[in-house]
């Protein structure tokens, strides 16, 4: 039996809202992490939830604190935490604890290629594949963000005033270069074709470096922080927050220097809070700070679809399945959205 | 974001030994039923009763804004950012500076990142002074004066320990440099609460209760300290092009020596008062409603900083009024 009790507050959703499932949680979500088809999602709690095709998720219990990052090491959940704590967590979600830095926090965790890494205030841990010891890679100011790139052989550590670029040698030894530009340094990415750097900045900017000759620039003209951005289609553009448009600078060819960004607008003035590549395609979701979601085409502006109407609370991460079936969105509020992409009759 | 969800943030200034972690172990004692994050320095004094203790750097970064003196601390940036992603809400965060920390960082924090000014405010700058050794700490450190010049509150400590007129020498001192900040006369940090937290005193609408002695401002330069106070008053209204004219080359020239400034304006044609409060270059300024009926309109102006006499304020300031 299927009473209609919902139509009125249901007029105003999507169908992806419709179809999908929605979960009202109260707890701010703090960053999620594709795993082939499974989707987990950390916590203000300290919590996690794995969220597999057809199944609910129940929260796990890893941090006491909050889960200040996650990220993956093949098919494993890797997370850091207020409480000091580096952890695994498997997609059954079984926990292990890679790492105890007791008061210190765990900022950032990445992996690629057997090596695994963490960071707690100026220092870099890392574990080389089938090393029970880390290596401690110091730093002289905080660590903003790690990155390694598509190959693994090279690490880039943003901080202030610049990355160390980290740089595995032939007999795996790790050794820095420089990156310097004055200001201090947040997120940091390689492009999947590895030939550019692109870090964000305390300053509401972009800064990059092509890595072949180390020319490097700034990407300017932002009304706030710009805390998310991705490459888009390979290396075709590099997608940002941090302004009311999702602002998207050309990386192919000679790269974006001289060159204007691609602007794609939405109803409403709202900051641009997060962006997400759709996988393999020259398009984009843009979470705003009202909750609201949308899917555009980069070269055709006309051509948006709202995925989620607004929550009224910023979106902190949208996540999309490998095989671009599924679409997971999380707001400050703790609103999770986890639905299909495609409808049923375009599978 | 709503000023309500803004959680207050106190910073805790003062010399080692002064009696910090002794006012910040009444706070989390007395303040039952009450969920606080302290932030501390790891060079910090030890054992604080709580249960959410964070460790800072006190890491000052430069912005990359054109701006020399405009530094923020990236670390609480980062610690204040992480704690406002928790699920459970905090009432208040303090943070515990080193003897020898620049308070100006700290507050500039507050205006330059937005994520911090959105979900946090800072409350008051509470610094904890030892009146035994204060005269001798502000001679031989210009961080002990920095932190008298940038508080709301001086809680002057160990008042046992000094007779009376070295008690008044000692105030007598602070207020030359700092004529705005509330003295309170302790023995062990034993002070109401109330008066320490709560006080909202980075907000405009407490601008308009501040009364510094201004006819007090006698500038006898009996200890020759190095930071000091002026303040001008003007019944004749202003002329705003002329102010905002004269005032954005003064703190883009001076902005370094001048630590804090606070304002009142009474601009010609308009009816509103303008008020302002600064820290070094950085500024927050608005309207703040009609004049009080009644009451005479007149412009105050006040400057905390070093060099002071060399900037030529009083007539910089005589200039800005309205022919």
């Amino acid at each position: 039996m299927k009473a209609d009790l919902n139509k009125f507050t249901e007029l105003n959703k999507t169908k992806f809202e419709n179809r999908g499932k929605e979960l009202r949680l109260g707890i701010p979500v703090i960053n999620s992490v594709v795993i082939g088809n499974s989707i987990a999602v950390g916590f203000g709690d300290g919590t996690i939830r794995i969220f597999k095709a057809g199944q609910s998720s129940e929260p796990i219990k890893a941090h006491n604190g909050i889960v200040l990052c996650i990220s993956k090491d093949g098919d494993d959940i890797i997370t850091g935490g207020d409480d000091g704590r580096f952890l695994r967590i498997s997609l059954n979600g079984e926990i292990s604890e890679i790492a105890n830095f007791g008061s210190r926090w765990v900022d950032h965790v990445t992996a690629n290629n057997g090596s695994l890494v963490c960071t707690s205030g100026n220092n870099v841990y890392l574990w080389m594949a089938g090393r029970k010891e880390p290596k401690i890679l110091e730093h002289e100011s905080t660590i903003g963000g790690v990155a390694f790139d598509s190959k693994g052989r090279r690490l880039a550590v943003s901080r202030y005033g610049g990355v160390t670029l980290w740089k595995k040698d032939y007999s795996n030894k790790w050794k820095s270069s420089n990156l310097l530009w004055k200001g201090s340094h947040n997120k940091v990415i390689f492009s999947p074709d590895d030939r550019y750097l692109v870090t964000s900045m305390q300053e509401n900017q972009l800064h990059f470096w092509r890595l072949k000759d180390k020319t490097d620039s700034t990407m300017s003209g932002y009304g706030a922080k710009v805390k998310s951005f991705a490459f888009v289609h390979d290396t075709k553009f590099l997608v940002t927050s941090g302004s009311n448009d999702a602002v998207c600078w050309p990386f192919d060819g000679i790269g974006p220097e001289g060159r204007q960004p691609i602007c794609l607008p939405f109803v409403g003035n709202k900051l641009v809070t997060f962006v997400e590549p759709f996988p393999n395609e020259n398009a984009i979701f843009t979470g705003l700070s009202d909750g609201s979601v949308f899917l555009s085409e980069i070269e055709k502006s006309s051509n948006t679809i709202i995925i989620r109407s607004f929550t009224e609370s910023e979106v902190t991460t949208i996540s999309v399945t490998e095989d671009g079936s599924s679409i997971l969105i999380g707001d400050m509020a703790g609103n999770i959205l986890w639905t299909s992409i495609w409808d049923e009759e375009n599978k | 974001m709503e000023s309500n969800k803004q959680v207050p943030v106190t910073v805790l200034t003062g010399f080692l030994g002064a009696g910090k972690t002794t006012l910040l172990n009444r706070i989390l004692t007395e303040q039952h039923g009450k969920k606080y994050a302290v932030i501390v320095n790891e060079f910090g004094e030890q054992g604080i009763d709580n249960d959410l203790v964070v460790d800072a750097d006190e890491e000052v970064f430069e912005m990359n804004n054109g701006c020399i003196c405009c530094t923020v601390r990236g670390d609480l940036i980062r610690i204040l950012s992480g704690l406002m992603k928790r699920a459970d809400k905090l009432d208040a965060i303090i943070v515990e500076t080193t003897g020898l920390a620049d308070p100006a960082p700290v507050a500039q924090t507050f205006f330059v990142d937005q994520d911090v000014a959105d979900r946090t405010k800072l409350d008051a700058i509470v610094t904890v002074a030892d009146a035994v050794h204060l005269s001798s700490q502000l001679t031989d450190h210009h961080e002990a004066e920095e932190q008298i010049a940038f508080a709301d509150v001086v809680l002057l400590n160990k008042i046992d320990l000094v007779d009376e007129s070295g008690l008044e020498t000692v105030k007598e001192r602070i207020r030359k440099i700092n004529p705005f900040a509330k003295i309170i006369n302790t023995t062990k940090c034993g002070v109401s609460l109330n008066e320490i937290l709560n006080l909202d005193a980075f907000s405009l609408k407490r601008v308009l209760e501040v009364e510094p002695d201004f006819l007090e401002s006698d500038h006898d330069h009996e200890h020759d300290d190095d930071v000091t106070s002026l303040s001008f008053v003007s019944d004749t209204p202003l002329d705003m092009e002329k102010f905002q004219d004269w005032f954005s080359k003064l703190l883009q020239t001076k902005g370094q020596d001048i630590l804090r400034t606070k304002g009142i304006l009474d601009f010609t044609g308009e009816s509103d008062r303008y008020v302002f409060q600064g820290v070094h270059m950085l500024m927050d300024a608005s309207p703040m409603g009609k004049w009080p009926e009644g009451k005479v309109r007149s412009s105050r102006l006040v400057f905390i900083g070093r060099n002071l006499e060399n900037m030529n304020l009083k007539e910089g300031f005589e200039n800005c009024k309205s022919a």
